[in-house]
């Protein structure tokens, strides 16, 4: 029996935005399409939060909705004007004001997604998205191969926490079926009633849990508390589903099956037999079809310790040539490829194994991003041997394989005869970047964007640098001009340290005035004697944050000629040190 | 009788100046010019062997503390060089995280002349997590040539380190601006000039501010004889709200911007080191 994982990406189109745009997050985000009589309708929506480690600040919680306030119900489907009168009603009306509204622009979503699906390869190599108008799943045949993973739980936990390292918010199922799948993965945080349980009351929610499991053969029962919803169902057929009273796949399950195609139409009977596996639905074709692969095994396993770097370089560097060559005459360059080092172990000493014989296990996958398309075989060569040498690879190689994921359109210039060209050296700078990132890791090298936020640790913002000048396909251009113009609220460098500490010290310090300047303080076995103090700067923000930031800030200079930035918390007046103006 | 001509006192000492100043400090420089751009702060470009910053060269700050005013020199100076006609990116590599981008971008803005969109791609920050890569990350900005300048905190710092980074500043034209605690001035160096910044407070004045009073003072200056090496010292003040020189009125802060090589002729290579 086939196993599938099912990937769901919720809300793919504000998701993709958000990776192309850090800078959207901090705003309720809406993805409308323009309809006739310029009526807009919304696609998608969401309110992210900064991911810790984002300008250096620390996490902090949503908005208001999860301090007792109801969580604003906007559907897909609903008018712009209504979504934006229900967000202010939960949220109030300053959220409205903040609110960004981006095209739809579902050509863009497709390819993001299938480009997570080339990406999906490293689990198995049968990977397919889902055959949808908008597909937010990607289905990877994993029959076979959960156990190279230590099985289907690690594998699944697996591919929902690797996506959540590259920024994408996932959830995760194996089944049998695609439908099941389906079903399981929209619903991993719905977990059966207990015994006893009112029949038909809804299944009491699992929080924080992204992941499921289907038993084998045994879908329809795992299921049935789940709502119709998950069979995949058109809203007129589940329109027709409630009339009767029936709202659970069980409910529909009951239901006597010659009668369900003249009572509900061919879909129901459909999605139930492809839901239950009586109805094959194998996976649509391959993803990546059309992007170029190139692969070499080896009769017998190359040891690590027998190869050189240089050797082992060589090989990459001869896929990466058959990779490239399609490509360039389409004039594309690659930004994304993914290099997997197929290895394989003995056998030997395990019971019932045969003399020499081997099990795979599974693949050292390198991905190598780039910020930039390129076609330049030698760059892209290094990039790889960059990330090979931070990488822990097997002691044995059977095979390797150079998978590219995504490409793009490498831009043509005409060279100079006299001079230099300034694209020239925008270009070094992109291979630069993609070196750097190469071996320092992608969030390990950015741009700052400066936010429209008095509380330092929120200030700035980390964005992958846009060596290009380009603006990201599918942003916002009027976002991307606010994040690239300096807002007002940043205009007073001379108020703010070059060194800001990532959590301000606590500071034993003295002042004569309680509300006034500390005269003298205590940092690092130091007494520091204060000469002249300017302030207070008072900052007071973060309300919808969580805990309201109340803080008084100083700019003061040391009798030896330093000058630091202290604040002292108006909520308990304690003194502490947040940067240096080294 | 043959006379030998045995050099004169002077001579002696003028070849043996030569050979101090060719044995380390890198003040002899030898190899294709390099320009020379101004600083933007005059009192600096006076105090530096070159009169200026010398583009594919590396200038080591010697910060008396941790909040001198080192960083924030060398901030401006990297702002400087990365608004001049040649321009380029600045690399910040910050090894221990602490650099908070809203104190430079506004300088940057200024020196590029207040245009938003001109900042995209300017600055960019690189966050190592190992003191290896720290050493390599700095190598290879260093070597771009669309880097203007390349601004790092290293601590620790092999001799081998350094001459790596003047060889690939040599080659990719970039200026290497070193941050480094004042017991690194106890360590060979391969840069061009070493300056220590200190605050200056003076008694009973009251500066505003967005003005910080800086000392400079060269260090590891020629040997002038006499037992002690010369050691040349300059006051500045530095705009904190705009990173530049305070104390040029605004027309030559325009002049300047202008023109990048105002006041440092080209030179073949060699520094000439002037008593002041």
């Amino acid at each position: 029996m086939p196993r599938i994982m099912t990937i769901w990406l919720p809300r793919w189109p504000v998701q993709r935005r958000l990776r192309e745009s850090p800078e959207l997050r901090h705003a309720p985000l809406f993805v409308c399409r323009h309809e006739p009589r310029g009526v807009m309708r919304v696609v998608a929506w969401a309110w992210a939060v900064p991911a810790p480690g984002e300008s250096g600040a620390t996490r902090s919680r949503s908005r208001p909705a999860e301090r007792g306030r109801p969580a604003a119900r906007i559907v897909a489907g609903m008018s712009l004007a209504e979504a934006l009168a229900v967000l202010a009603q939960s949220d109030g009306s300053r959220a409205c004001h903040r609110a960004e509204i981006v095209a739809d622009d579902p050509v863009a979503d497709r390819e993001g997604i299938e480009e997570v699906a080339r990406w999906c390869r490293r689990f198995a190599p049968l990977v397919a998205v889902e055959s949808a108008g908008r597909p937010e799943c990607v289905h990877v045949d994993v029959t076979g191969t959960a156990e190279f993973f230590g099985g289907e739980e690690t594998l699944v936990r697996t591919a929902v926490w690797t996506l959540q390292a590259r920024g994408i918010h996932a959830r995760a199922a194996i089944a049998d079926t695609i439908g099941a799948g389906w079903a399981a993965a929209r619903h991993t945080d719905f977990r059966p009633p207990p015994a006893g349980h009112p029949a038909g009351h809804p299944a009491l929610p699992a929080r924080h849990r992204r992941c499921a499991i289907v038993p084998p053969a045994d879908q329809m029962a795992a299921l049935a508390h789940l709502p119709a919803a998950a069979l995949r169902l058109e809203g007129d057929c589940l329109a027709r589903l409630s009339e009767v009273g029936v709202d659970t796949i069980g409910g529909v399950g009951k239901l006597p099956r010659k009668s369900l195609p003249s009572r509900f139409g061919p879909q129901l009977a459909r999605r139930l037999a492809q839901c239950s596996g009586t109805l094959a639905e194998p996976l649509e074709t391959p993803c990546g079809g059309e992007l170029p692969q190139a692969s070499q095994a080896f009769d017998f396993p190359l040891l690590l310790r027998d190869l050189t770097q240089e050797s082992l370089g060589a090989l990459v560097q001869r896929l990466v040539e058959a990779c490239m060559a399609p490509l360039a005459a389409a004039g594309k360059g690659v930004t994304a490829l993914q290099v997997r080092l197929e290895s394989s172990r003995s056998r030997a000493g395990q019971k019932g194994a045969q003399e020499g014989a081997r099990e795979a296990c599974p693949p050292t996958v390198i991905d190598v991003g780039l910020f930039r398309p390129s076609a330049a075989v030698g760059h892209l060569a290094e990039l790889i041997r960059l990330r090979m040498a931070r990488a822990h690879l097997p002691r044995e190689i059977s095979g390797i394989v150079v998978d590219v994921v995504a490409v793009g359109p490498v831009a043509a210039r005409q060279r100079m005869l006299f001079g230099e060209v300034a694209e020239a050296t925008a270009s070094q700078v992109g291979l630069l970047l993609d070196r750097l990132s190469g071996r320092l890791g992608r969030s390990a090298v950015f741009e700052p964007k400066l936010l429209a936020d008095a509380q330092p640790e929120h200030a700035w913002l980390a964005v992958p640098p846009a060596a290009s000048g380009r603006l990201p396909a599918g942003g916002r251009q009027g976002a991307k001009t606010r994040a690239c113009a300096l807002p007002a609220g940043g205009r007073f460098p001379e108020r703010r340290p070059i060194c800001l500490l990532p959590r301000p010290v606590r500071l034993e310090a003295v002042a004569v005035v309680p509300d006034g300047p500390p005269v003298r303080f205590q940092y690092e076995g130091q007494t520091h004697h204060i000469a002249q103090a300017r302030g207070p700067e008072r900052i007071e923000t973060a309300w919808w944050r969580g805990p309201c930031v109340r803080r008084d800030y100083y700019v003061v200079d040391t009798s030896a000629g330093d000058r630091y930035w202290l604040f002292r918390r108006l909520q308990d007046g304690g003194w502490f040190l947040h940067g240096r103006f080294a | 009788m043959v006379s030998i001509g045995l050099p004169g006192g002077e001579q002696v000492r003028d070849m043996l100046a030569a050979q101090v100043a060719g044995a380390g400090g890198g003040f002899t420089f030898k190899g294709p010019a390099q320009p020379v751009l101004s600083s933007g702060f005059r009192a600096l470009d006076r105090l530096l062997p070159a009169e200026g910053v010398r583009r594919g060269s590396l200038l080591e700050w010697l910060a008396a503390t941790e909040a001198s005013g080192a960083a924030a020199l060398a901030c401006a100076v990297a702002c400087r060089m990365a608004a001049t006609p040649a321009g380029g990116a600045i690399l910040v590599v910050d090894r221990r995280g602490l650099f908070h981008p809203p104190a430079v971008l506004p300088w940057l803005e200024e020196a590029c002349g207040g245009r938003g969109e001109a900042l995209a791609g300017r600055l960019v920050v690189a966050r190592p997590n190992r003191d290896d890569d720290e050493v390599w990350a700095i190598d290879q900005a260093l070597r771009c040539a669309g880097v203007a300048a390349v601004l790092a905190w290293p601590q620790r710092v092999h001799p081998t380190a350094m001459r790596r980074w003047q060889l690939a500043a040599k080659a990719g034209g970039a200026v290497g601006l070193l941050v480094r605690p004042q017991a690194a001035r106890r360590e060979s160096s391969w840069a061009e000039a070493r300056v220590r910044v200190s605050g200056a407070l003076e008694a009973g004045r009251t500066d505003s501010l967005s003005l910080r009073r800086l000392r400079l003072a060269l260090v590891g200056g020629p040997w002038m004889g006499e037992g002690h090496m010369e050691e040349r010292t300059a006051d500045i003040v530095l705009d904190l709200a705009r990173g530049r020189d305070g104390t040029l009125p605004e027309r030559d802060v325009a002049l300047l911007r202008s023109l990048p090589q105002q006041g440092a002729a080209q030179r073949e290579g060699k520094a000439v080191c002037r008593a002041s």
